[in-house]
């Protein structure tokens, strides 16, 4: 598991998807963690101090992972940049669901179907 | 697997999941391009909600939802969540007293 800052691991996670494009899957897991371990979260406890949580993000492709760990101050940044690299990869998504699927006008359909049919009067 | 169908339930479902135990709970994503499918799994490891969709419109309602989570995630469970501000006022705002608008 490879652990990065937010900044590389956005650059791996864009690599992933782009390796993965033709088949496989991308992973990615997001979970509260204050990245201690429970010995010291106890102390911290009794000592009366914040525990500082941060945001773990983890990818995969099924055969490399990697990882990275958000705090507060860099989590609006990192949702921003995250957001757009997952918007830019999601294309296979279907933009509109079809109701009529009577003919099969290919598999690349970005604005295929008509979407405002023009009336002839 | 438990598939929920509405995506308001789901967000719903996961937010409270996240709120009664935000040691355990995570959030995954799973996107396959080959077969153009995205599949969203909140589990605290004895319930598990998921949500599966091939539409673009769902992935944009997966970026609030991703949105939300990192929100909650970094501040706590107990942060004010963005889209919680549009929809839900009803708890943090108490009600205004009108200085003295009635005539």
């Amino acid at each position: 598991m490879v652990l990065l800052q937010p900044d590389p691991f956005l650059n791996e996670l864009t690599s992933m998807f782009e390796k993965s494009s033709e088949k496989g899957s991308v992973w990615v897991t997001l979970k509260r963690s204050s990245l201690k371990s429970k010995a010291q979260r106890n102390k911290m406890k009794t000592a009366g101090s914040p525990i500082e949580y941060r945001c773990l993000v983890r990818a995969t492709d099924g055969k490399k992972t990697i990882s990275t760990s958000v705090g507060i101050k860099d989590h609006q940044r990192f949702q921003a940049s995250y957001a757009t690299i997952l918007k830019a990869h999601m294309t296979a998504l279907k933009k509109r669901e079809r109701k009529d699927k009577k003919k099969v006008m290919g598999t690349d359909n970005k604005e295929g179907d008509s979407k405002k049919k023009p009336k002839k009067a | 697997m438990v598939y929920i169908t509405s995506w308001d339930e789901f967000v719903e479902k996961s937010v409270q999941l996240f709120q009664a135990d935000p040691e355990s709970t995570r959030y995954s994503v799973k996107y396959r391009h080959c077969e153009g499918k995205l599949v969203l799994k909140v589990t605290d490891n004895r319930e598990c909600l998921k949500f599966k969709t091939e539409t673009a419109q769902d992935a944009k309602k997966m970026e609030k939802l991703n949105n939300i989570f990192f929100t909650l995630m970094a501040r706590g469970p107990d942060a004010d969540i963005s889209e919680a501000a549009g929809k839900e006022q009803a708890e943090a705002q108490p009600t205004k007293k009108g200085r003295g608008r009635k005539q």
